[in-house]
């Protein structure tokens, strides 16, 4: 009888031990389950939808029958065999090399002169590039619009009253290289506040010591932040980096508003205006995911390098 | 523990019912409201008849309202498209005639056929705007309006150039532009006639008056035509002329800046556009601004002109197709037409028109090939990057005219 009380408890005690070992193992994962979905759902959903629709032929006939026609990689086939891509793929690497090299190097200026400058200054400058920060693109577009406006823009007319030469009615628009250097002066001055803040929090964690200790021994400024200073901002930096070439690689507010629909046309493409005009002013979906797909691989292929580095610099830290 | 995953799940079910009643709304709300997409012409040009249209629909459907929505050319398409995959469009759409065929082509529109004879003036619809809305002999578009090119100039800058009388020549037009570019130099970046340089309904004027087209179709293929000798003569034309007339920007479009915006400043003597133009000369040029036909380079002929216009259609989409139908008749009635043309545009009928200069350079008109595919030649800015290349120098008349040729020729017969 007592050995039967005895093996009642002792099995009872193990299930409820069992009991709360499965529900202690659960909860975390109950916890993240709705993260879980709606990852899924946000992301997964899309990716998967993009991938159908790359398949298939796609136009605004089938976006009204809400059904479209499998053709297998027929889509990708016309991508990559159309030259106006391989261009536009080209430009658009340039591109993005000119924009980021442009807004991490202005980018750490700014930062490396925050450090050295008064606190008045400093709150000063930090206003300043929050301001630019914070200003919506397409407004930030339109200034920039005004501002070197064919009739009466700002630019022309100071440039003119400096004698740097006659910019009455100067069409900042007229080539492709105007055109396109002007998004970059675009793109670089709304980049640099997030990279001069981001690698100014970096500088701030440099020891002042090994900084004087090179000075000490007689190192120059720039030998001292290149053997110093850039070893430990170098994380941040990647970061930054590999940020801007997603940002700069698929960017399309900025080229198609300052541009203009009306001045857009396959010699001046960008790579997301390509994926707009082909995909949807001409409603070719299946297309258009096509070339996104395709954006997608190129990206990633091109962060690969620097995710890679970031995981080594990681694990050596 | 427990209780913060209760509290979880509970806040995942109310977020979930969120979401779901979301989604349902819109359709909720729709009843009892008909969604009207207008372009902003309307809204810039003449919301006072759209306000009686309104008005009397509402009259005879007490209890639904209706909302207006003013679109722009630009992105219309792409909003239109965007509600054709995902619902929430509009019951009735304004389009562009050269837009409606690649439309009408997808079924995209209902059919009105039926209902066609209960329109006012129906049967004296003008043929080019009618045709416009036809497509495999059903009608999916009611014509709106229409809208010819003219001259719009001020008198007083005209006189004080000695100009005495009205050009009747290309000719005469462009030595009268050099009378008025003299008369008009102390103000800097003055216009004769301030054309934008990528205005590509003007320049296309010049081709077909010389007897060019933009595109031909032979055996059930479409060509690019531009590279013709006659085309040739008209681009070579457009340049002379522009050259004499305009200090716009080369690679301008005619929205950025629109046109009337210059000659309210006083900085063009004349400009060249839809006769609603004179809507917005500003109040100091009002009295002194008048309008003209554009003369043609055959002596005391009008140079053909792009005839534009519009067609309301009610896309399959709509759920209240009836009533969509039912609005469009009260804003294409006689007396919207009516108050439409006095504000400078052509009437939707013939029995309606009257003899002022828009429908008087109505009579040589051209429209643009009735290729399924044209909007996408529209769209791609091949020709607007054609007249760049050609007045910037970057390319001569021959060589992009030829290659905006290939261009069309490959754009037309796309899949």
């Amino acid at each position: 009888m007592a050995v039967a009380a005895e093996t009642t408890t002792k099995w009872s005690r193990r299930r409820r031990l069992t009991f709360g070992r499965v529900w202690r193992a659960a909860v975390p994962y109950l916890l993240v389950l709705p993260v879980i979905a709606l990852m899924t759902a946000i992301l997964g959903y899309p990716i998967y939808s993009l991938g159908r629709l790359s398949l298939e032929h796609y136009t605004l006939f089938e976006l009204i029958r809400h059904h479209g026609q499998y053709i297998g990689l027929h889509n990708f086939g016309l991508v990559l065999h159309d030259q106006v891509f391989w261009h536009t793929l080209f430009r658009t690497i340039v591109f993005t090399v000119a924009n980021v090299g442009l807004t991490i190097v202005l980018g750490t200026l700014v930062a490396l002169l925050l450090i050295r400058v008064s606190t008045w200054v400093q709150i000063i400058l930090t206003s300043c590039l929050v301001l630019v920060w914070a200003m919506p693109q397409v407004v930030a577009v339109q200034v920039w619009y005004w501002m070197t406006n064919f009739q009466n823009g700002v630019v022309n007319y100071i440039l003119t009253e400096l004698h740097i030469g006659n910019f009455f009615q100067h069409d900042w628009y007229a080539t492709t290289f105007s055109q396109l250097a002007l998004v970059t002066a675009l793109i670089v001055w709304a980049g640099i506040p997030f990279i001069a803040i981001s690698v100014y929090a970096a500088l701030t964690q440099v020891p002042s010591d090994l900084v004087e200790a090179a000075e000490i021994d007689g190192a120059r400024a720039w030998r001292v932040f290149f053997d110093v200073t850039l070893p430990i901002i170098k994380p941040v930096l990647l970061i930054v980096t590999s940020l801007s070439i997603l940002w700069d690689f698929g960017v399309f507010t900025q080229p198609y508003l300052l541009i203009g629909q009306a001045h857009i046309h396959p010699g001046n493409y960008l790579m997301g205006i390509y994926l707009f005009e082909e995909g949807y002013l001409k409603a070719d979906y299946g297309r258009g995911a096509a070339i996104s797909i395709l954006m997608l691989v190129i990206v990633a292929a091109m962060s690969v390098v620097y995710v890679r580095r970031m995981i080594k610099i990681g694990a050596e830290g | 523990m427990r209780l913060r995953v209760i509290a979880t799940a509970a806040v995942a079910l109310v977020l979930g019912v969120v979401a779901a009643t979301a989604s349902a709304s819109p359709q909720r709300a729709a009843a009892g409201k008909l969604t009207v997409w207008l372009q902003v012409d309307a809204q810039s040009g003449w919301p006072d008849i759209v306000a009686a249209a309104n008005q009397q629909f509402q009259k005879d459907h007490p209890g639904v309202n209706v909302d207006v929505q003013y679109q722009n050319w630009g992105d219309h398409l792409q909003k239109f498209d965007a509600t054709l995959a995902g619902g929430n469009g509009p019951d009735v759409i304004e389009m562009g005639n050269t837009e409606m065929t690649k439309y009408m082509a997808a079924g995209a529109f209902a059919d009105l056929t039926p209902q066609k004879g209960t329109f006012d003036n129906s049967a004296n619809w003008l043929s080019g705007l009618a045709k416009s809305g036809t497509y495999g002999g059903h009608v999916y578009g009611v014509p709106y309006y229409a809208g010819s090119r003219v001259v719009t100039y001020r008198k007083d800058v005209f006189a004080k150039a000695g100009i005495k009388a009205l050009p009747s020549s290309l000719a005469q037009f462009i030595v009268d532009n050099k009378k008025l570019a003299v008369s008009n130099r102390s103000t800097k970046g003055f216009s004769p006639v301030y054309i934008a340089g990528t205005d590509w309904y003007f320049a296309m004027s010049f081709v077909y008056d010389y007897g060019g087209a933009i595109a031909r179709t032979h055996a059930g293929k479409w060509y690019g035509a531009l590279d013709s000798p006659q085309a040739l003569a008209g681009l070579n034309a457009y340049k002379r002329f522009w050259m004499s007339a305009s200090k716009a920007s080369k690679t301008s479009d005619e929205a950025h800046p629109a046109p009337y915006d210059i000659y309210s400043q006083g900085g063009a003597g004349a400009i060249i556009g839809p006769g609603w133009y004179s809507c917005c000369v500003g109040n100091k040029y009002k009295a002194t601004t008048a309008q003209f036909v554009m003369p043609s380079h055959t002596p005391n002929k009008p140079m053909p002109g792009f005839l534009g216009g519009s067609d309301l259609a009610v896309p399959v989409t709509s759920s209240q197709k009836a009533l969509a139908a039912d609005w469009i008749k009260d804003f294409t009635d006689t007396s919207s037409e009516k108050a439409l043309q006095a504000k400078g545009n052509i009437p939707n009928a013939t029995n309606l028109l009257g003899t002022s200069v828009n429908e008087r350079a109505a009579a040589r008109s051209w429209f643009v090939p009735a290729a399924k595919h044209w909007v996408d030649v529209e769209n791609g800015n091949i020709l607007r990057n054609m007249l760049a290349q050609i007045l910037t120098g970057k390319l001569t008349v021959r060589q992009a005219a030829a290659s905006a040729s290939d261009n069309i020729t490959s754009v037309l017969n796309g899949a």
